[in-house]
């Protein structure tokens, strides 16, 4: 069974080091491939939820619940196995891997872009039609800057939970960081260093991303005139009273 | 102060009537700059405004007062149609402008949204809680009112955004962001944004009620200046000093409808009892 | 492009053991949930300590376990532990203890909210009359708080039950698990894969619509006081 084993087996692990960190740069290559995906399919869903003709509306509303409801483990095997088979398409593992990500992710980005654009006080669209700027002048000039502006720590988080959930990627062969700890787990028979070194790299993917994030967030709620003078608001939420 | 009452010129065009096209094409020489017909407005269950008539003259300054809720503010969204009216209409410039929506087609509808940009450019409106854009400096939003609507170039209306500044006395503040902004200064760069348009009526919904008490003295030399200078204007408030001053007429609403309305003089001796029982609690 | 013939007596001919497999499935994320909200708890009494040291250690293990992704805390539990240190888990164990340490990290934050979502006032007022301190976290604090926490932990579990479908992949005999092997046997991996799904989202929207509802009952007719 066991060799007489060390508590932990650094060399193993130094040996595949290569081998990780490619699968770790897959890992985050697929991740943030499909989130950026995601926002640009998310905010398309959200202003659909927001129109007035009823079927865009609906159709949105299927749309979310759909992606939000399944899980990704679910979907992916549908995509990858289900869907090929009946449609008869074979789709490569990565793109299928980031696509289906992408989708997933849309669901939930959707309903956070839906709420920040919700979110912008009503004020700001009367004032707006008031000074006889078109509906859509309003949604580019006035409404959307200022949602982003709310949008932006839900967002990064979608995106952490997207680097996690890029481990599951690995059940339909993307060579990841998950599935190369696999690999390199069963050949060394090194199950334990391997999986703790995997944990750690995602644990330090995530809490970087996690301090970019904070930093973007920071940044933006901070307005610098053009005189140089700079101030900090204290919320993330951009008030216009007072 | 007012217009002199010429001789009534009615000159009926009914030009082509496009099903649901919301603009009547008569032309009426008239002298009323603004007419308010038979404007009701329901949300929900809830009527907030019924049947109010109101006629406003070229250069007259209208206050109107009351209790809360009872539609003063509704009544201001409904001029300009960013709350459309549910019944009635709203005559300006001579145009008939009623609420319009088709369920099914929606091209009539873009057609219906393209044409009011241009009554609410020539109708200005400030809020109470401001509604400056925070996310651009003072300059910006004054700016683009006047590049998107006007479609001027920048140039041009970054000058006309320095003057209309200049002229509410934040000529210093033009590159602020309104955080840095006391309340009294974010409320006159909303008037300078209004104004850069060179509306015909202002509309002022309770501007001062957000304000700390000392700087509520200062906008409301702005709307007196205004007045001097003859706008047309409608300014719904809680000052009663102020209104029983400035008003060439003063509206007093409850419930969503008109009570009464008259000159100073005569809302303020009115035999009325509801108008005498809000003053006598406003005017202690 | 052939045209797929799509049939559902695949799935008659093996509904009951996909329903067996859904009842795994079911246990698997309520165990889940159950160590979740122990060890939720546990981090979020730790979090809010008066000592610094107790804070520290549960924010560093919250942190950790919200970063990890669950896959991964699978493995190394059912392989790594195993192995290194000789103790054997079942594949369901070892699901249901991933689960829960990473539910557990989850339900600490809500826990946390949850408590710091009621306004300080109230505890003030409740000593003010003469409650002791605990009383007054049990009789006026907590009650709101629960009003709070209840609907998250539900999204909670509604993530658990997504997160559980993994655990077919270490063997556990799940609905996916299932699917698979028919799959394998019939070649109808669409069909079942099609209903592998719509069987959760129908079950993660029907709990979802539940805790949209409790939450609505649960703020029935109580503002913020």
């Amino acid at each position: 069974m066991s060799d007489s084993q060390p508590i932990f087996d650094y060399q193993a692990v130094w040996d595949s080091r290569v081998i990780l960190l490619k699968g770790f740069g897959i890992a985050m290559f697929s991740a943030t491939a499909a989130i950026i995906l995601a926002i640009i399919l998310g905010l398309g869903i959200a202003l659909m939820r927001l129109s007035r003709i009823k079927a865009f509306r609906s159709f949105a509303f299927l749309y979310t619940q759909l992606f939000r409801g399944v899980p990704l483990y679910v979907l992916i095997i549908w995509v990858y196995f289900g869907l090929a088979i009946a449609v008869d398409v074979n789709i490569p593992m990565i793109p299928a891997g980031i696509l289906t990500l992408a989708l997933l992710n849309s669901g939930y980005l959707s309903e956070t872009f839906r709420s920040g654009i919700l979110a912008v006080p009503n004020g700001q669209r009367e004032a707006g039609e008031g000074l006889g700027l078109s509906k859509r002048d309003v949604m580019r000039f006035v409404v959307l800057p200022q949602a982003f502006r709310i949008v932006i720590p839900p967002t990064g988080n979608q995106y952490v939970d997207a680097i996690k959930d890029s481990s599951i990627l690995s059940i339909i062969g993307v060579p990841e960081l998950m599935r190369m700890a696999q690999q390199q787990a069963n050949v060394l028979y090194r199950p334990f260093e391997f999986y703790t070194t995997a944990g750690i790299l995602y644990f330090i993917a995530v809490i970087f991303v996690s301090k970019l994030i904070g930093i973007a967030e920071k940044r933006t709620s901070t307005f610098v005139s053009k005189d140089g003078n700079s101030i900090e608001k204290n919320s993330a939420v951009v008030g216009v009273i007072h | 102060m007012f217009a002199e009452r010429t001789n009534k010129v009615r000159v009926n065009f009914d030009l082509h009537r496009e099903s649901g096209d919301l603009i009547s094409m008569s032309m009426t020489e008239n002298d009323y700059l603004l007419e308010v017909k038979n404007v009701s407005k329901i949300f929900g269950d809830h009527r907030v405004l019924s049947d109010i008539n109101l006629s406003i003259t070229k250069g007259e300054v209208v206050c109107i007062i009351g209790p809360s809720g009872s539609g003063k503010s509704t009544l201001l969204r409904c001029i300009n149609f960013i709350a459309p009216p549910d019944t009635g209409e709203i005559i300006f410039e001579g145009r008939t402008w009623r609420k319009f929506h088709s369920k099914y087609n929606i091209f009539a509808n873009n057609r219906y949204e393209k044409g009011l940009p241009s009554l609410r450019s020539d109708i200005g409106m400030v809020f109470q809680h401001f509604n400056v854009f925070p996310h651009m400096t003072a300059l910006e939003n004054v700016v683009i009112g006047l590049v998107r609507v006007r479609k001027m170039s920048k140039s041009a209306a970054r000058e006309i955004g320095c003057k209309q500044l200049q002229l509410v006395g934040l000529a210093d503040k033009i590159n602020q962001y309104p955080e840095k902004l006391s309340g009294g200064q974010k409320q006159r760069v909303a008037i300078a944004r209004a104004l850069a348009l060179n509306p015909k009526v202002m509309l002022f919904d309770e501007v001062t009620s957000s304000l700390d008490p000392e700087l509520v003295s200062g906008i409301l030399d702005e709307i007196r200046r205004l007045a001097g200078v003859g706008m047309t204007m409608i300014v719904v408030t809680h000052e009663m000093n102020f209104a029983f001053q400035v008003a060439h007429r003063i509206v007093f609403m409850d419930q969503g409808k008109i009570v009464e309305s008259g000159t100073p003089e005569q809302i303020k001796n009115t035999k009325e009892p509801r108008t005498q029982a809000f003053l006598s609690s406003i005017l202690t | 492009m052939n045209t797929y013939q799509f049939s559902w007596t695949v799935i008659q001919n093996h509904l009951p053991e996909l329903i067996d497999g859904l009842i795994i499935t079911l246990e698997i994320s309520l165990v889940g949930m159950i160590w979740a909200i122990a060890f939720g708890l546990l981090l979020a009494m730790m979090r809010l300590s008066q000592y610094r040291i107790s804070r520290s250690i549960s924010y560093g293990v919250i942190q950790v376990f919200r970063s990890i992704p669950l896959f991964v805390l699978l493995f190394w539990i059912y392989y790594g532990l195993s192995l290194k240190f000789n103790i054997k888990f079942s594949d369901f164990q070892a699901g249901a203890i991933a689960l829960g340490i990473t539910g557990g990290a989850y339900m600490a934050e809500v826990f946390r909210g949850g408590l710091n979502a009621i306004d300080a006032g109230q505890q003030e007022a409740a000593l003010a009359i003469g409650l002791t301190r605990s009383t007054a976290t049990r009789l006026i604090v907590l009650p709101q708080a629960i009003r709070i926490i209840i609907p998250q932990a539900v999204n909670v579990y509604v993530g658990l039950l997504k997160g559980a479908t993994i655990v077919s992949v270490i063997g556990v005999a799940d609905m996916i698990y299932v699917a698979q092997y028919v799959s394998l046997q019939e070649f109808r991996p669409f069909e079942l894969y099609t209903f592998a799904g719509m069987v959760f989202i129908s079950l993660t929207l029907s709990i979802a619509g539940f805790a949209w509802l409790l939450e609505r009952k649960l703020s029935e007719g109580r503002s913020n006081v």
